[in-house]
C-alpha cells in the first residue's frame, strides 16, 4: 500500500545541509497497522508527512498505491490525499469556525457526495458524540476533540491513516479510550494505519513497529516477535 | 449530467457553502468585522463624496450660473453681428439679450441718475427675478422681465422721484410705467462697475430704440446670454472664436469673477484630496486586515489541504468569502454614502438655495468599482499567498509560509493606489507628483523610523524593568513596528495635513470677507464733500471706513530707466477692484473707446502715451488693512514727504528695491519719489487696495477725488437716497449682492470640506486601529508566556503603554515633518496660499501620535491581562 524508496530529507541551515531522514525504504502492506516510534528529533514526523504527501523529499520516492508521490505536483497530491488519506493529529487539527458535525461532514463533501450530513452524524454517534454534533471545537474537551478529528479521518472513508501522536495531549486515560475507539475504527473499516508515537505502550498495540535513530530506520520488526523475545 | 460533473457541481456548491459557513462564522467571531468595517468606510466614503460633490457641484454651478443668469456670456462694448445669435439657436442653446447704460430719470417732481439694464423677454436664463408691487418689501420670482412699455425699479428710485408702483417715469424720450418694484436680479453685479454705479431701472429691450438714449459714442454694455448643455455650449464656443477670429469668447463665472472661481477651484481640489486620502486610508486598512485575516487562516487551509482541497479550491473559497464581504459591503456603503450626503445636505439646506439636481447612478457606480479594486489591490495579494500555505504546518507550525513574492502585495497595492489617484483625479501629472512624493516620504520615513527604533537600544538599558521590557520588545519588533510606525506616521500625517489645510483655507476665506465686510463703494468724492459725508453716516449710526485720497498717475522710469515688465506687454494681471471702478468711474459716459472687455478690463492704460501705465495712487499714515509690509518700514505722521510703498508683486515684475527713485506724472506735474517699504495686499477682500501709496505731503497740492467704503444693511439702503441727494455727485457702487452671493459659496463649500474632513478622520481611526490589530497576535503570545512566568498585570500594562506610546510618539514626529513638507507644497503650488509653520502641531503631532496610539494598543490587549494566559494561547 505504501512504498518507500530511499527517502531522504534535508533542510538546508545555517552550517550547512542538515540531514533529517536518511535513506528509508519501508514496504506496507494494505492493512497493516505500523508504529513509527523514535525520540524526539528522530525523524517520525518528517517521514509521516513525507508518506502522506503533505511534503516532498530531497530524494527517493513514496509509492501510495501505485502512485509515485514524486511524479505528483502538489495538487495532484492533494487530490490524491482526498480520495486515499485520513489523519489524526496532536493538536487534533478541526477547523475552530466549524462545528463538530461540519468538520466530520467537511471531507464528505469535498468529495462531492450528497449524503455527508447522515454520513457525518452516523460517524459521531459512532464515536459516542451524539449529543455534540452543534459543539464548536473550544467547547469540547480534548478528549472529544481527538474523537471528532477520528470521526472525520474516516468519513472520507479513507484506506490510510496517519496517526501523528494522537493521545500526546491528552491524559492518559483519556488517552486509551481514543486508542481503542482509534483501533476499533481501523479494524472495522480495514484501513492501513500508520501511527507515529513515542508511546512504546502505544507501539505495541501496532502489528509492526519501525524504529527511527537520526533519521535512520534502526530497526522494522512485528510485534509479536518482539514480544515472543 | 455525468456522475463526474455531477460531482464536480456538488464540491464546488459544498465549497461555496463552506466559504459562506466560514464568512459567517468569522463574521461572529469578530475577525472580518474590521476589514468589512475598512471595505464599508471606502466604499462610504467614496459613495457620499461622489454623491455629495456631484449634486452640490451641480448645485454650485447653478448658483454661479445665477450671477450670470446664463451659463456661458458674451460681453462687449458693442453689438455683435446677428448671425452669432441666430447661430447659438439653431444649435438648440437658449438665448437672451442685455443693455447696460447710465441714464438720467425723471418723474414730474424729481430725477435721478440710475443703472439702466434692458433686457430681452427670455431673461434670465438661469436664477430667477424677484419682484414685488411695493417697495422695501420681500418680493416673489416673478417669470420674465418687465414688458414693453414698462419699467422695474429697486425700491429706493422710488421715494427719491416721489413715485408709485403704476406711475410713469421718462427715460429719455419714452415715457414708460412703473410695473413693479425689482428686489433681486441674478447677474446684478455683471457688466462692469460703472453700470452698477446707481439704482437700477429695468426695462424692456424692444423699449431702448423709443428712448433714444443710445448714441453714438454712448457707454454701453451688451451682454449675450446663453444657456444648454455643457458640450453643445462647448461646440458653439469654438464656432464663436473661429468666426471672431480669436477676438471673443464666451465666459463663465470663473472667467467672470476671480473669488468665486478661486473658491470653486480650492474646494475641488480639497474635495479631491479629501476623496483621495479617504479611499487610499481605507485601502491601508483594507490591507492590513486582509494580511492578518490570511495569517490566521494558515492553519484554516493547511488543515483543509490535509484534507484533499487542491490551491484552486482554497483560492475559490477565500476569493468566494471576499466577494460576497464586498457585496455587502458595497450595499451598506450605498446605504451609508446616501444617508450622509442626505445629511449633509439637509445641515446645508438653508444656504443651499436652489433646487438640487437629482443624483445620477454613476456615484455608486464609482463606490462599488472602487470596492473591488480595494479588495483587487489591497486584500488580494495576502489572500492569494493562502494558496500557497503548505499542508506541513498541520505538523510543524513553525514552517514558513510560503509566499507569492515578498513584494507581490507592495506591487499591486501601489499600482492599486497609482490606478485610484489617475482615476479620481483624471490628471496625469497630479498622479505623478503625488506617487513620487509618497514614494519619497515612504523612503525617507522608513529610514528615519528605522533608526528611530534602533537607537531605543541605549535608552531602554538605563530604564526601570517595565521600560526595559518595552523597549526590548519594540527593537524585537523592529521590522514589523518600522512597517506600523510607517502606517501610523502616514496616518496621522494625512489627517494633519487635511486638518491645516481645512483650517487655513476656511480662515483664509473668512479673513477675505469678514461678517463686517464693507459692501458699498463710494467714490467721486471731492475733498470738500468728505465731511459732511461723514456727518452724514455718523448722524445715522453708520460705521464708516477711511477715506483715500486717489488720483491717477502715469509711471515714468525707476531710477532714471522706463519701466519694463511683462505687465507692459498686455499680459494679464491680478483683478483690483479699486482699479477697475476708479477707472471706469473716471472715464465714465465720456469715455469713447468702445470695444470688447477683457479680463483686465483695469489693467494699465497704456494709451497714446506710449507703455507706460497708469496707477490709480493714493496717500495715508495708515497701513490699510490686509497690507503686510514685507521690506522696508511703513512711515509715521513724522516721515517726511517724497516716500512711496510699492505692492509686492507688482516691485517683484517691475524689479523696484527699497530705496529706488520712481518719477511719477499726474495732472501735468512730474515728482520723484523714494521706496520705503514693499508690502503684500489681499486683492481678494473686495477693499480698496493701491499698487502705490504715498507719504502724506508728498501729494497733497495736486488735489484729488476721495474712495471710500461704507457697510450698509439691506433695511438702511434708503438712505442712499438722501446721501446722493445731498451730495448728488458721487458715485455709489453697491457691492452687497455679489458679496452675499460669494459668501454663500462659501459658506457651502466650507462645510462640504467639514464633512469630508470628518470621513477622512473616520478612515484614519479604523487605519490605526487595523495597524494596532495587526501586530496582537504577537504580542498576546509574548505576554501570556510572560504571564504564565509571573510577570504581573501593572509590568505587562506598563510595557505595553510604553511600546505603543513610542511607536505613537515616533510617528507623531515623522508624521509632523511630513505634514510641514507636505502642506508647504499643497499651499504653494495647488492652493496658492502663503506657506507658514504651524508651530503647534510641533507638540501637538506627537503627543496625538503618543496618546492616540497607546490608547489604541492598550484597549487592544488589555485582554492579554484579563484573561488566563492558557486561554489566550489556545486561541492563538
Amino acid at each position: 500500500m505504501i512504498r518507500t524508496e530511499k527517502l531522504t530529507k534535508t533542510v538546508p541551515t545555517s552550517e550547512g545541509l542538515l540531514t533529517i531522514l536518511k535513506n528509508v525504504d519501508l514496504d506496507i502492506a494494505e492493512g497493516e497497522a505500523v508504529a513509527i516510534v523514535g525520540e524526539s528529533g528522530s525523524g517520525k514526523s518528517t517521514l509521516l508527512g513525507l508518506m502522506a504527501g503533505l511534503d516532498s523529499p530531497s530524494s527517493g520516492d513514496v509509492v501510495l498505491d501505485g502512485n509515485s508521490l514524486v511524479a505528483l505536483d502538489k495538487e495532484e497530491r492533494a487530490i490524491l490525499r482526498g480520495q486515499l488519506v485520513g489523519f489524526v493529529f496532536q493538536s487534533f487539527q478541526l477547523l475552530p469556525s466549524l462545528t463538530a458535525l461540519e468538520n466530520v461532514m467537511l471531507p464528505i463533501e469535498l468529495k462531492g457526495d450528497p449524503d455527508a450530513r447522515n454520513k457525518a452524524s452516523n460517524l459521531l454517534s459512532r464515536v459516542g458524540l451524539e449529543k455534540r454534533w452543534h459543539h464548536y471545537p473550544n467547547q469540547l474537551s480534548g478528549g472529544e476533540q481527538q474523537r471528532v478529528a477520528i470521526a472525520r479521518a474516516f468519513a472520507s472513508e479513507a484506506r490510510i491513516l496517519f496517526a501523528d501522536e494522537p493521545t500526546g495531549n491528552l491524559d492518559t486515560a483519556t488517552g486509551a479510550r481514543v486508542i481503542d475507539l482509534l483501533f476499533e475504527l481501523n479494524k472495522e473499516y480495514a484501513t492501513t494505519l500508520i501511527l507515529v508515537t513515542h508511546d512504546e505502550r502505544l507501539a505495541e498495540k501496532c502489528g509492526r513497529k519501525i524504529k527511527l535513530v537520526a533519521g535512520e530506520v534502526v530497526s522494522d520488526r512485528k510485534v509479536e516477535e518482539i514480544t515472543h523475545e | 449530467m455525468s456522475d463526474a460533473a455531477l460531482t464536480h457541481k456538488r464540491s464546488f456548491l459544498s465549497l461555496f457553502r463552506l466559504s459562506l459557513t466560514l464568512l459567517w462564522r468569522d463574521w461572529a467571531g469578530g475577525e472580518l468585522k474590521l476589514l468589512f468595517l475598512a471595505l464599508v468606510m471606502a466604499v462610504t466614503s467614496v459613495t457620499g463624496i461622489a454623491l455629495f460633490t456631484d449634486r452640490l457641484e451641480q448645485a454650485l454651478l447653478l448658483e454661479s450660473a445665477n450671477m450670470l443668469a446664463a451659463d456661458r456670456v458674451l460681453s462687449g462694448r458693442q453689438e455683435v453681428p446677428r448671425q452669432w445669435i441666430t447661430e447659438a439657436a439653431s444649435q438648440g442653446l437658449q438665448t437672451a439679450e442685455t443693455i447696460s447704460f447710465t441714464s438720467m430719470v425723471f418723474s414730474d417732481t424729481a430725477n435721478l441718475l440710475v443703472s439702466a439694464k434692458a433686457v430681452s423677454s427670455s431673461y434670465p436664463l438661469r436664477g430667477e427675478l424677484i419682484a414685488a408691487d411695493e417697495p422695501f418689501i420681500r418680493g416673489i420670482p416673478v417669470e420674465g422681465g418687465p414688458v414693453p412699455g414698462e419699467v422695474w425699479l429697486e425700491s429706493r428710485v422710488l421715494p427719491a422721484l416721489d413715485i408709485d408702483v403704476g406711475d410713469s417715469i421718462y427715460v429719455g424720450e419714452a415715457e414708460l410705467r412703473v410695473g413693479k418694484v425689482l428686489v433681486v436680479e441674478p447677474d446684478r453685479q455683471q457688466g462692469g462697475m460703472v453700470d452698477n454705479a446707481g439704482p437700477r431701472l429695468m426695462l424692456n429691450l424692444a423699449d431702448v430704440p423709443v428712448t433714444n438714449v443710445i448714441q453714438p459714442g454712448s457707454r454701453v454694455s451688451y451682454r449675450y446670454l446663453f444657456a444648454g448643455d455643457e458640450d453643445t455650449l462647448d461646440v458653439y464656443g469654438a464656432w464663436l472664436q473661429e468666426q471672431s477670429e480669436g477676438q471673443s469668447r464666451l465666459r463663465d463665472v470663473r472667467d467672470e469673477s476671480e473669488e468665486v472661481s478661486d473658491a470653486l477651484n480650492k474646494a475641488e481640489s480639497f474635495l479631491l484630496l479629501g476623496s483621495l486620502f479617504a479611499v487610499l486610508l481605507a485601502g491601508v486598512a483594507i490591507a492590513l486586515t486582509a494580511k492578518r485575516y490570511s495569517e490566521r487562516h494558515y492553519d484554516y487551509v493547511a488543515i483543509l489541504k490535509t484534507l484533499g482541497c487542491t490551491s484552486n479550491q482554497i483560492s475559490v473559497i477565500y476569493i468566494s468569502i471576499q466577494i460576497v464581504l464586498a457585496a455587502i459591503a458595497i450595499v451598506v456603503g450605498w446605504f451609508a454614502g446616501w444617508i450622509i450626503h442626505h445629511l449633509i445636505l439637509q445641515i446645508l439646506s438653508s444656504i443651499i438655495v436652489v433646487d438640487l439636481p437629482p443624483a445620477s447612478f454613476q456615484p455608486f457606480i464609482i463606490g462599488s468599482l472602487t470596492a473591488f479594486i480595494c479588495l483587487l489591490s489591497f486584500a488580494l495579494p495576502p489572500l492569494l499567498a493562502l494558496r500557497h500555505t503548505s499542508p506541513l504546518r498541520v505538523l510543524r507550525k513553525d514552517i514558513d509560509q510560503t509566499k507569492i513574492g515578498a513584494h507581490v502585495p507592495y506591487i499591486v497595492g501601489i499600482t492599486g493606489s497609482v490606478f485610484l489617484i489617475l482615476w479620481y483625479s483624471q490628471d496625469l501629472v497630479l498622479t505623478s507628483v503625488l506617487v513620487l512624493s509618497v514614494a519619497a516620504i515612504t523612503l525617507f520615513l522608513s529610514v528615519v523610523s528605522y533608526l528611530l527604533l534602533r537607537s531605543s537600544s541605549s535608552v531602554g538599558m538605563k530604564a526601570g524593568s517595565a521600560w526595559k521590557l518595552a523597549m526590548s520588545a519594540t527593537r524585537r519588533r523592529r521590522k514589523q513596528n518600522v512597517l506600523q510606525v510607517l502606517v501610523f506616521s502616514i496616518t496621522i500625517m494625512s489627517l494633519l495635513v487635511l486638518t491645516l489645510l481645512r483650517t487655513d483655507l476656511i480662515d483664509d476665506w473668512q479673513a477675505q470677507l469678514p461678517e463686517n465686510t464693507p459692501n458699498h463703494f463710494l467714490m467721486n468724492v471731492t475733498q470738500s464733500q468728505v465731511e459732511g459725508i461723514q456727518n452724514f453716516f455718523d448722524e445715522n449710526g453708520i460705521e464708516q471706513n477711511i477715506f483715500y485720497p486717489m488720483f491717477a498717475a502715469r509711471l515714468n522710469s525707476i531710477n532714471g530707466e522706463p519701466p519694463r515688465s511683462r505687465f507692459f506687454d498686455g499680459e494679464e494681471e491680478r483683478g483690483n477692484i479699486t482699479e477697475r471702478g476708479a477707472q471706469q468711474a473716471e472715464q465714465g459716459d465720456a469715455d469713447d473707446a468702445v470695444g470688447q472687455e477683457s479680463a483686465s478690463e483695469g489693467s494699465d492704460s497704456t494709451g497714446s502715451r506710449g507703455r507706460r501705465p497708469t496707477r490709480q495712487i493714493t496717500w495715508t499714515d495708515i497701513l490699510p488693512p490686509d497690507n503686510q509690509v514685507i521690506a522696508g518700514q511703513w512711515w509715521d505722521a513724522n516721515t517726511p514727504a517724497g516716500m512711496v510703498s510699492v505692492e509686492a508683486d507688482y516691485a517683484r515684475q517691475l524689479g523696484i528695491n527699497i530705496g529706488d527713485e520712481i518719477e511719477f506724472e499726474a495732472n501735468q506735474q512730474t515728482f520723484t519719489v523714494a521706496v520705503q517699504s514693499i508690502r503684500t495686499v489681499r486683492w481678494d477682500n473686495m477693499q480698496p487696495n493701491f499698487y502705490f501709496i504715498f507719504s502724506s505731503g508728498t501729494l497733497d497740492h495736486l488735489g484729488a477725488t476721495y474712495l471710500s467704503t461704507v457697510l450698509m444693511e439691506q433695511e438702511q439702503k434708503i438712505l442712499l437716497n438722501d446721501l446722493l441727494r445731498l451730495f448728488p455727485t458721487i458715485i455709489v457702487i453697491e457691492i452687497d449682492a455679489l458679496i452675499e452671493q460669494i459668501q454663500n459659496i462659501i459658506a457651502q463649500v466650507t462645510s462640504a470640506i467639514e464633512l469630508i474632513s470628518i470621513l477622512v478622520l473616520a478612515c484614519g481611526a479604523l487605519v490605526l486601529l487595523s495597524c494596532v490589530n495587526a501586530t496582537l497576535d504577537e504580542r498576546f503570545r509574548e505576554n501570556a508566556i510572560l504571564r504564565t512566568l509571573g510577570a504581573g498585570r501593572k509590568l505587562i500594562l506598563t510595557s505595553l503603554l510604553i511600546e505603543f506610546a513610542s511607536i505613537g510618539f515616533i510617528a507623531g514626529i515623522i508624521a509632523t515633518v511630513g505634514a510641514e513638507g507636505s502642506l508647504y507644497y499643497l499651499q504653494e503650488f495647488v492652493f496658492e496660499q502663503d506657506f507658514h509653520m504651524h508651530y503647534w502641531v510641533w507638540i501637538a503631532g506627537p503627543l496625538i501620535g503618543m496618546v492616540v496610539i497607546a490608547m489604541l494598543g492598550i484597549n487592544s490587549t488589555r485582554r492579554v491581562v484579563n484573561v488566563s494566559p492558557l486561554n489566550v494561547l489556545r486561541q492563538l
